[in-house]
């Protein structure tokens, strides 16, 4: 509740230099947040802290601090931080890999205790298997799902036209691009039909031209696919081109610094949504509140 | 490739010259020369002597070395995935991959007798050590981000290891089989020389004794191929099962 609230009290601290975000907008807004309309994920006051032992000494580090964040239904929303701030954490907390200390994820009213269908992960490092072709990696996630073995080929291949692999389903991972590893990436994720896709700086890894296609490809397919995203990103104008919300977090221990709507129309055409002023003024905006997380903690 | 294979019959070419005429001009037993070397090799096997010799030997080799890729690949994997399996063996993993094997033939000698137990036994003792070391390190060489992700799509333990682990690993044991392979060839002639006289290993002590040097040379010429041939077997299953590695180093 707290943190719908301050979500509203930031939307309307940047009604000043934003003006397309008029008294009607804020009004839908918050109407939205206060009937709790379709939360898909609810975090609430998660926190974590790692143990490291050196020499029989053991410290414990706090990774995150009392996170709360709800993201609503085919809500594209994305986390940006300081290096070593805890997003990965969340995002791995969020999947069920790793448990968290207090506090709680759930996920269409479920509790998270583990990995689920109805999410799949994008992850930084590409994560393909070498000795599979990209065809058999982007089958990989089905095969677990113990989908027939025709039933899987087929998937798959309709995926990988999606992200514009089609005549790659035979090369090896080692054999692509950075971007390209990335789409099978991507393909495998979306093969599984996950209601959630979590995706963990999927596009730091590659060049920045390559990663402006990337965005471009990406919102194409959460137009069409309606998913729900949460997306970690460290680049604040890839977070403000993509999504529908910005969660600024503090640097270790991570907290909610602040979240911002972004009150960009859609379907958005890069090169106009990057000249646009909110587009300018928002990323500026993100820019300062990073600034100022990161100053406060030293 | 093909410049390599030319640079190898150049070098053996060059070699077998070289030592024709050094034998030619020493016209002394002790350094033969090639042609009667190949003459003596051509009696060994076509009187079958050095046929049936040699098969006995290789039975001993294939059946040390199997079993020790069985035990070697099971206790690395073990090993590597474990923790508490590779404290309780590493101390004795490590100190045997040192010690010389050789030491142990007496107590084999007394433990399976004089039989091919034995040289099995040898076989296996020279070649395990390579092998459980190898799978152990590529195990935990396995990138863990792969391994996450198994377990984010869902993966259970088994499939955890059938389908990430092993295929990753796979390298890293291919390279324990390489060298575990060199070691059982050795470990094969120490056997028949040192347990009981069977096999090349013992037609080496024979002719040794009797200063049969070109029936000498031609079966130590015989156990270099053998170990040639046997290497390029176990190189040619690697490339066969780890393909995609080996076009990663090309690049």
């Amino acid at each position: 509740m707290f943190n719908q609230f301050k979500s509203f009290k930031t939307s309307e601290a940047l009604r000043g230099p934003l003006h397309g975000l008029n008294d009607l907008n804020v009004l839908n807004i918050l109407n939205e947040r206060l009937c709790g309309a379709n939360n898909m994920v609810e975090i609430q006051g998660v926190s974590k802290s790692f143990h490291k032992t050196v020499k029989d000494n053991t410290t414990e580090i706090k990774a995150l601090s009392d996170v709360s964040l709800s993201v609503r239904e085919n809500e594209f929303v994305s986390i940006i931080g300081p290096s070593g701030c805890g997003k990965t954490t969340l995002l791995k907390m969020i999947d069920g890999l790793i448990p968290y200390d207090s506090g709680k994820i759930v996920i269409n009213g479920k509790q998270v205790t583990a990995p689920g269908p109805d999410r799949a992960v994008v992850f930084q490092s590409f994560a393909l298997l070498p000795w599979r072709t990209v065809l058999a990696n982007v089958e990989f996630s089905l095969e677990l799902r113990q989908l027939p073995k025709e039933e899987r080929a087929k998937t798959a291949r309709d995926y990988l036209k999606r992200v514009g692999l089609a005549d790659f389903e035979n090369h090896y991972p080692h054999e692509l691009s950075g971007g390209m590893q990335q789409r099978a990436g991507l393909a495998r994720a979306l093969a599984v039909n996950p209601a959630i896709l979590l995706m963990d700086e999927p596009f730091g890894a590659v060049d920045a031209q390559t990663r402006q296609l990337l965005q471009e490809e990406l919102l194409e397919l959460w137009q069409r696919e309606r998913k729900t995203v949460i997306f970690i990103t460290h680049s604040m104008d890839e977070a403000v081109y993509l999504s529908d919300r910005v969660v600024v977090m503090t640097p270790r221990p991570g907290k909610v610094a602040e979240i911002l709507d972004v009150p960009l129309p859609r379907p958005r055409v890069s090169e106009e949504v990057r000249r646009d002023g909110k587009f300018v003024d928002l990323t500026n905006y993100i820019w300062e509140s990073l600034k100022h997380a990161m100053e406060n903690h030293h | 490739m093909n410049s390599r294979f030319g640079s190898n019959v150049l070098s053996i070419l060059s070699l077998a010259i070289l030592w024709e005429v050094v034998g030619r001009m020493m016209d002394s037993t002790l350094i033969p020369p090639l042609s009667k070397i190949g003459a003596a090799w051509w009696k060994l096997l076509s009187s079958g002597k050095l046929l049936a010799n040699l098969g006995m030997s290789l039975t001993t080799l294939a059946m040390g070395f199997l079993l020790a890729v069985f035990v070697g690949v099971v206790l690395g994997l073990l090993m590597g995935r474990f923790r508490a399996v590779e404290h309780f063996l590493d101390l004795y993993v490590n100190a045997l991959m040192s010690a010389p094997t050789t030491a142990f033939v007496p107590v084999l000698i007394l433990w399976f007798g004089l039989g091919v137990e034995s040289r099995i036994a040898v076989v296996f003792l020279f070649a395990v050590f390579v092998i459980i070391i190898n799978t152990m390190t590529g195990v935990k060489q396995v990138d863990g981000v792969l391994v996450e992700m198994a377990r984010s799509f869902g993966a259970k333990e088994r499939e955890i290891f059938f389908k990430i682990i092993l295929p990753a690993a796979l390298p890293a044991i291919m390279a324990g089989l390489r060298l575990g392979i060199g070691r059982a060839v050795k470990g094969m002639v120490t056997a028949e020389m040192l347990l009981t006289l069977t096999g090349i290993g013992a037609m080496i002590m024979q002719y040794g004794s009797a200063f049969a040097t070109d029936s000498l040379f031609a079966v130590i010429l015989t156990i270099l191929l053998v170990a040639l041939v046997t290497m390029k077997g176990v190189q040619w299953l690697d490339r066969r099962l780890t393909g995609w590695k080996a076009e990663i180093a090309i690049e």
